[in-house]
């Protein structure tokens, strides 16, 4: 490994989760969501088993609000799916339980937040024909607490040894952790989950002008891109915060809906700037680590 | 001058919230942007010695609430409190040693939050009724179709003093222009379901643009900000916002923001007014 870790002082741990059900909001909007323009639509949204989107295709252009590629999972009891939620970090190995999928292992690839709060994995396809909604999946979870010792700015969450390792982080010449990307989100363009929890959750790029996007490089995301929050700090929640810098990774589909839009799953926070991303052409945790 | 409305076509209905208890999450702390765990008050309850008019900054408070707070412990009558009052809106407490005393709400948080005379506001009771004559839902400008007017009574709209430029545009009075990019936690939520905080965390950034003597009941502008349909960035865009609630400590957080006017093509000015401040045009808060 380039950086030093304490990794081998962390606690691996179960926590579980049920595949979800899709849900619809009630009457009287149902089922419709508004979009930026104030259209109602109706679409598959987040949750579920979905067959036909997976960590490594593109985070646009689908029919759908926010859709987690794979299999995503949460359980009822809130405290307890908040352990899930916060401990569970990208990289780490799931094992379905139950069901006629018993056995299968799968990764973590990314969580999301306020109104969904669920953790998202990938499972090759076959698996996924075999699996219900509510079969169980243990995730061994580990990463929460890991430091990174001659970069003492740098706070890492939800991220596991094993994407660390892969991410083939460096240091540059002025003692900056170098982060490969394929863009920097410029703040103007995050949106919902500012304000909110950055140990789970998530925070979206906001789509809705097609121009900011594309000038920004956003255009052409995938799901499971790694990128940069610019002038965010994530320490204690996200936030703006000039020089400060994060990493994440996108975990979610783009949405219709005003201030959404691919959502990030965050990686790594610097208040002060630590972080230097390195931008490159092609950093996916589908190649790094599924 | 007061711009053409549909104001003689809008229902007025009466809903009420109960003056609510504050509460705390077991601990009690909430981390600061600098990552210390602190104890404040803020929220909910009656704030004795803080009214609209007063700073926004400086408390030892998250989250301040100028005046009453009030809510409905049934989920849906309480959404439609939210959903229905607007800011200007007359109240009258209906229970308690204060019945029949009344106020002026002044914004939407988690809860409602009604202006009060000091007198009023020592008779107060945890628990007791506020009724709240709701108007303004539907209210329009006549002549401007592509602004959006949200939770504005229409006793607020007559007060503050618009004017119609000769390029068929309005301008609005502001204490300040609040840059998109501070535009923070709300992003999540529907723009006619409480505000959005801006983000004070870069507390340098805040003293160099003068953001930092924001009032409660401050009138602002957000340049780039389209919250017809949602709080999200749209170059060209012109949101104009109400100062609701107080500072807060975490990132991500800060004064509160409720959208009063919006619009997705540049049709609003504005123009920088210290006193633009609805205590001021209400005449309630500092100014009563």
């Amino acid at each position: 490994m380039s950086v030093k870790t304490n990794a081998d002082k962390l606690v691996n741990i179960s926590v579980m989760g049920e595949i979800s059900a899709p849900a619809m909001p009630p009457l009287p909007a149902s089922p419709y969501a508004l979009s930026s323009e104030g259209q109602p639509f109706l679409l598959p949204a987040w949750g579920s088993i979905v067959y036909n989107v997976s960590v490594g295709d593109t985070a646009y252009g689908w029919l759908a609000d926010c859709i987690h590629p794979g299999v995503s999972v949460n359980i009822k009891d809130g405290m307890g799916n908040n352990g899930l939620n916060i401990l569970s970090c990208v990289g780490n190995v799931a094992m379905v339980m139950t069901g006629n999928a018993k056995g299968a292992k799968g990764t973590v690839t990314g969580k999301s937040g306020r109104f969904s709060e669920q953790v998202i994995l990938h499972f090759d396809q076959a698996t996924r024909e075999q699996m219900s909604i509510g079969d169980k999946i243990v995730i061994r979870a580990k990463g929460v607490g890991m430091q990174l010792p001659d970069h003492p700015s740098v706070k890492v969450k939800s991220c596991s040894p094993e994407l660390l390792d892969a991410l083939e982080l460096t240091t540059t010449s002025d003692g900056k952790l170098a982060v490969p990307v394929v863009a920097v989100v410029p703040p103007h363009l995050l949106g919902a989950g500012a304000g909110l929890a950055s140990e789970g959750g998530s925070i979206h790029i906001q789509t809705a002008d097609a121009g900011a996007v594309k000038e920004a490089g956003l255009d052409q995301l995938r799901l499971g891109d790694v990128v940069a929050l610019g002038e965010y700090d994530s320490s204690w929640g996200h936030g703006y915060m000039r020089g400060a810098i994060g990493i994440g990774v996108i975990a979610q589909g783009d949405s219709p809906r005003a201030g959404y839009g691919p959502g990030i799953t965050l990686l790594m926070t610097s208040a002060t700037g630590g972080i230097a991303p390195q931008i490159s052409g092609s950093v996916n945790i589908k190649d790094l680590i599924l | 001058m007061s711009l053409a409305t549909n104001a003689d076509q809008l229902v007025e209905m009466a809903v009420i919230g109960f003056v609510s208890q504050p509460t705390m999450r077991p601990g009690g702390y909430i981390p600061s942007s600098s990552g210390e765990a602190v104890v404040l008050p803020g929220m909910s309850g009656f704030i004795y010695n803080a009214r609209v008019g007063d700073n926004a900054f400086g408390w030892a408070a998250d989250h301040l609430e100028p005046g009453a707070s009030t809510a409905h412990p049934e989920l849906d009558k309480d959404y439609a409190m939210h959903y229905l009052t607007c800011i200007g809106n007359k109240a009258v407490i209906t229970s308690g040693m204060a019945k029949g005393a009344e106020g002026i709400v002044t914004g939407e948080h988690a809860r409602m939050l009604v202006d009060f005379a000091p007198e009023v506001g020592e008779m107060l009771c945890i628990g007791d009724g506020v009724q709240i004559r709701a108007k303004g839902r539907g209210l329009a400008f006549t002549d401007y179709p592509g602004i959006t007017l949200k939770k504005c009574s229409p006793e607020l709209i007559n007060a503050i003093p618009l004017i119609e430029t000769a390029d068929g545009k309005i301008s609005v009075p502001v204490t300040m222009e609040l840059p998109i990019q501070i535009m923070g936690s709300g992003a999540e939520l529907g723009p006619d379901f409480v505000d959005q905080d801006l983000m004070t965390g870069d507390r340098q950034l805040m003293a160099d643009l003068g953001i930092d003597q924001m009032k409660l009941g401050d009138l602002v502008v957000i340049p780039n900000a389209d919250h017809r349909f949602g709080r999200g960035y749209k170059p060209g865009a012109v949101t104009i916002g109400l100062c609701i609630h107080g500072d807060s400590v975490m990132i991500g957080h800060g004064p509160g923001i409720l959208t009063l006017m919006t619009c997705a093509e540049p049709l609003i000015e504005w123009r920088i007014d210290p006193h633009a401040n609805i205590a001021n045009y209400l005449k309630i808060g500092t100014y009563a």
